[in-house]
């Protein structure tokens, strides 16, 4: 089912929950919603499961119009943060209830039930109560119950939030792979920037009840539009410093207080074009450790992560976040040279935050 | 080992410990028993010194802080007789004899020091005693006067040694009732004395004094319990503390439902010993049950069962109509944004705390009004059913609306979205999905409109005067009103069986609402 979200706008009294969405969805395409918390993405959520009216503009599933059509004739299904499972009724109750509102003949919901719950591997539970299950169950029934009702669009909302790291590992292949079996237009709405990353076909990066940007994972990386998109995808994020690129000699230079450095015409002539400081973005894994390298700083912090170590370097008033191999043994207090990858760099017009390099 | 056991023998002594000199044990338990019994007259002398003259004024509390003295001066010894054996306690595991021999050694000196106070100051059993001032022994005649004090009360008032008693006033005595009288009598009270000299039938009026004989042998008695007290306390498993304690407190409930439950199968009782028509001990008889059922109390003539199922409609029909309403106004507030919204919640907190009874003839009049409307006031006018079960609804529902409202604000929105996008229509997911997630909630208003409308009096009484809507403690009145000499056995009979009900409720309740519900749902909305 294509989903089309046109101007939408929703607002409580006079909070505005989501300015003027646009969003096209493909049949059968995963998308995440990423965003810090109050971005608008569960609003969006909400608003396409019929729980909240749209203040304006149009939502389309297909042709139809479904502004105001109520969320049970919608035909969606929706797993929660919470789970929100019924505790009153059974495991099989709970997956079944959806059938019986659509008054699906009994044995049809005994059989369809127990298809879904052994696709889930949640067959052997089904006479337990959710108060009997751990929270990975407890979800497996969540999502059978969305499943269940073989909805034509399916809702998440920070699905795996509740779950410790591993199961979330887990879960996280495991819907990726019954999406992409199922072929089931889905939305996925997280704050987790590597779930958005991992599993989605494409992300909607929300801020501030704002789309960011509509793109794919590998374009959200390497081609951030706006600042506040590289600053939020990537794990350890982005580092920031103001410069000012000038050209020299047919080469270009990015300066600042103790900071030179040299970079291709490639990306150096678009943020030479515009006048002043431009903001410049480097990921830590662009930025190495070495004596090669012909930035010097002093380590001020190190975090070690067992696979690598993560280290905040001062350059005179700057600070980067630079991703050094576990192996290495730096100390706070150590001077080190950096050397930056200037083919990786990125440019962003520090009035409007867009992008230097890549136009929308 | 259990919390409150650790708690009661924290100094538990171990076997191998090196022993202490007995005397210094003996020092540390009656220093104890001092301490509480110091601390305790400190109570007692601020409880009727100083918090009864603040009080003076309102005489309620007089008499509580009576009542609250002498009770602590009632518990002194025995708080003495604890904190003294807690000291022996250590001893029972190693040394029992030891424990013993500890224990009752402070008892009796505990109790010399209590007797000697008590002995100073005339109070507890030296205390001054009603009293006529001449020794007695029974005859077959009657009471016969073996000696009289010189100058004492039976002398001023002329009885003479010899004189066999008979009466007081007209009441024929013996010696033991004889004794009883003079015993409940205060200070100058006059009995007069029908007594035999000679063989002249004579009349004297003998005026009560109180003396205090101070006699010893009446430490006796004393001094066992005390004994018994403190072996039984020396023994005692640390764990039953807390349920001996908690039996006391509740003795008095538990004695107030032993006394109607004896009444109702006794001809009459004294306290809660059961007597017949000849003052001893028995007289049981179902006549005050079947009184109930044959229709005729002491003259009264009615048919129970009409009374039983006009209670048994207001209350049902209270309980329906409260729940339904209630839960469905909770849920609209809870859930739902409309304008009026706030001014609705805090108006129901308002009605609330409105008495109901200053509404009461303001209602009279709406439900004679709605009385003269034609079908309508035959359902809900006066003197129906269906007007008194509306008048009592609306008094509950303030508090059911905000009760559930409550209930359903604990409810995660999640669940009811849950729903709504599974497919359920808005009132099939309250129905289906909310309603079962306050069955607690639910359950406890019901009980609370249950009871309260099974046992309303007040609003069934004013608005069903003079008519056949009657319900059980309206009758209940009438039985006292209207009946003379009241037969208290046979109300309580009735009063029992108006219980009946609630009982047999609160048997398949109680499952329910120790039921501890297992949820469902995890983290934030």
């Amino acid at each position: 089912m294509r989903i089309t979200i046109d101007n939408l706008t929703k607002k409580f009294g006079d909070v505005v929950g989501v300015e003027d969405l646009t969003l096209h969805i493909e049949d059968g395409e995963f998308v995440a919603f990423l965003g810090p918390s109050g971005c608008g993405k569960t609003t969006t959520l909400l608003t396409l499961a019929g729980i909240y009216k749209p203040t304006d503009g149009v939502i389309r599933f297909g042709d139809r119009v479904v502004n105001t059509v109520q969320p049970k004739d919608r035909n969606i299904g929706m797993v929660f943060q919470s789970y929100a499972l019924y505790p009153h009724m059974t495991v099989f109750q709970n997956i079944a209830y959806p059938l019986k509102l659509k008054k699906v003949s009994k044995a049809d919901q005994h059989d369809r039930v127990r298809q879904v719950a052994n696709v889930m591997g949640i067959g052997n539970l089904l006479d337990r109560r959710p108060g009997q299950l751990s929270g990975g169950q407890q979800q497996r029934v969540a999502l059978g119950r969305a499943l269940v009702k073989e909805p034509d669009i399916l809702l998440f909302d920070e699905p795996l939030s509740n779950l410790d790291a591993r199961l979330r590992l887990t879960m996280r292949g495991e819907i990726k792979h019954l999406q992409k079996n199922l072929a089931i237009t889905s939305i996925y709405v997280t704050h987790d920037q590597v779930e958005a990353m991992t599993m989605a076909d494409r992300i909607a990066v929300m801020s501030g009840g704002h789309l960011q940007a509509f793109d794919s994972p590998d374009e959200l990386y390497n081609r951030p539009k706006t600042q506040f998109v590289a600053g939020f995808v990537g794990n350890p994020p982005m580092n920031f410093v103001n410069v000012e690129v000038s050209q020299a000699n047919g080469s270009y230079v990015a300066q600042a207080e103790a900071l030179q450095l040299t970079l291709g015409a490639e990306r150096g002539e678009p943020a030479a074009r515009s006048d002043g400081e431009v903001v410049l973005g480097m990921r830590p894994e662009d930025i190495q450790i070495s004596d090669a390298g012909d930035v010097a700083g002093e380590i001020f912090i190190v975090e070690p992560l067992g696979r690598e170590d993560l280290i905040d370097v001062r350059v005179g008033p700057h600070s980067f976040i630079v991703l050094a191999g576990a192996e290495t043994q730096y100390q706070a207090g150590d001077p080190v040279k950096l050397s930056f990858d200037m083919g990786q760099s990125q440019f962003f017009d520090p009035a409007t935050e867009r992008s230097l390099l890549w136009r929308q | 080992m259990t919390g409150p056991e650790e708690l009661f023998d924290s100094a538990k002594i171990k076997p191998d410990e090196a022993p202490r000199a007995f005397h210094q044990d003996l020092i540390d338990a009656l220093r104890l028993g001092v301490i509480s019994i110091v601390l305790l007259l400190i109570a007692a002398f601020f409880f009727s010194r100083i918090v009864h003259p603040l009080f003076a004024l309102g005489s309620v509390e007089e008499t509580a802080m009576d009542v609250l003295t002498r009770l602590i001066l009632l518990a002194l010894p025995f708080v003495a007789y604890i904190a003294a054996a807690s000291v022996a306690r250590r001893y029972t595991g190693a040394d029992t004899v030891r424990a013993l021999a500890l224990a009752l050694t402070c008892t009796v000196i505990l109790f010399a020091l209590i007797s000697t106070g008590h002995y100073a100051l005339d109070y507890g059993v030296f205390a001054p005693q009603p009293s006529l001032q001449m020794t007695l022994s029974q005859t077959d005649a009657g009471i016969r006067v073996d000696a009289i004090a010189p100058g004492g009360a039976a002398e001023t008032a002329e009885i003479q040694v010899g004189d066999v008693i008979t009466a007081i006033r007209r009441d024929p005595m013996d010696l033991q009732s004889f004794n009883r009288r003079v015993g409940q009598a205060a200070e100058g009270d006059p009995l007069r004395l029908r007594f035999i000299r000679g063989a002249e039938e004579m009349q004297e009026t003998v005026r009560v004094v109180l003396v205090s004989d101070k006699q010893l042998g009446v430490l006796i008695p004393g001094l066992a319990l005390g004994l018994i007290f403190t072996v039984i306390i020396v023994f005692l498993p640390g764990h039953w503390a807390p349920y001996i304690a908690l039996v006391g407190l509740l003795s008095p409930l538990i004695v107030g439902y032993a006394w109607v439950i004896i009444a109702t199968f006794s001809f009459r009782t004294e306290g809660l010993i059961p007597l017949d028509g000849n003052d001893n001990i028995g007289g049981f008889t179902l006549k005050n049950w079947e009184s109930i059922f044959a229709g005729n109390i002491s003259g009264l003539e009615f048919n129970i069962w009409p009374i039983l199922m006009t209670t048994l409609a207001i209350a049902v029909v209270m309980t329906v109509v409260v729940l339904l309403v209630s839960s469905m106004a909770g849920y609209a507030l809870s859930r739902m944004n409309f304008p009026g919204r706030r001014f609705f919640l805090s108006f129901t907190l308002i009605l609330h705390g409105f008495p109901a009874i200053t509404l009461l003839i303001p209602i009279f009049i709406v439900l004679l009004r709605l009385g003269n409307l034609p079908i309508i006031g035959d359902l809900i006018g006066f003197n129906t059913i269906g007007g008194i079960a509306l008048v009592m609804v609306a008094f509950q529902l303030p508090l059911g609306v905000w009760l559930m409202k409550g209930f359903f604000d604990n409810i995660p929105w999640d669940m009811e979205r849950s729903a709504l996008i599974d497919g359920a229509s808005r009132f099939r997911t309250y129905w289906e999905i909310l309603l079962p997630q306050i069955r607690p909630g639910l359950l406890a208003l019901g009980i609370f409109a249950f009871i309260g409308g099974w046992n309303a009096y007040i609003i069934p009484a004013t608005y069903s005067i003079g008519s056949g809507v009657s319900n059980m403690p309206v009758f209940l009145n009438e039985l006292i009103d209207e009946t003379a000499p009241v037969d208290w056995n046979q109300v309580a009979a009735v009063g029992l069986f108006q219980l009946i009900p609630i009982f047999i409720f609160f048997i398949f309740a109680q499952e329910y609402l120790l039921n501890i519900y297992a949820g469902g749902t995890k983290g934030s909305s």
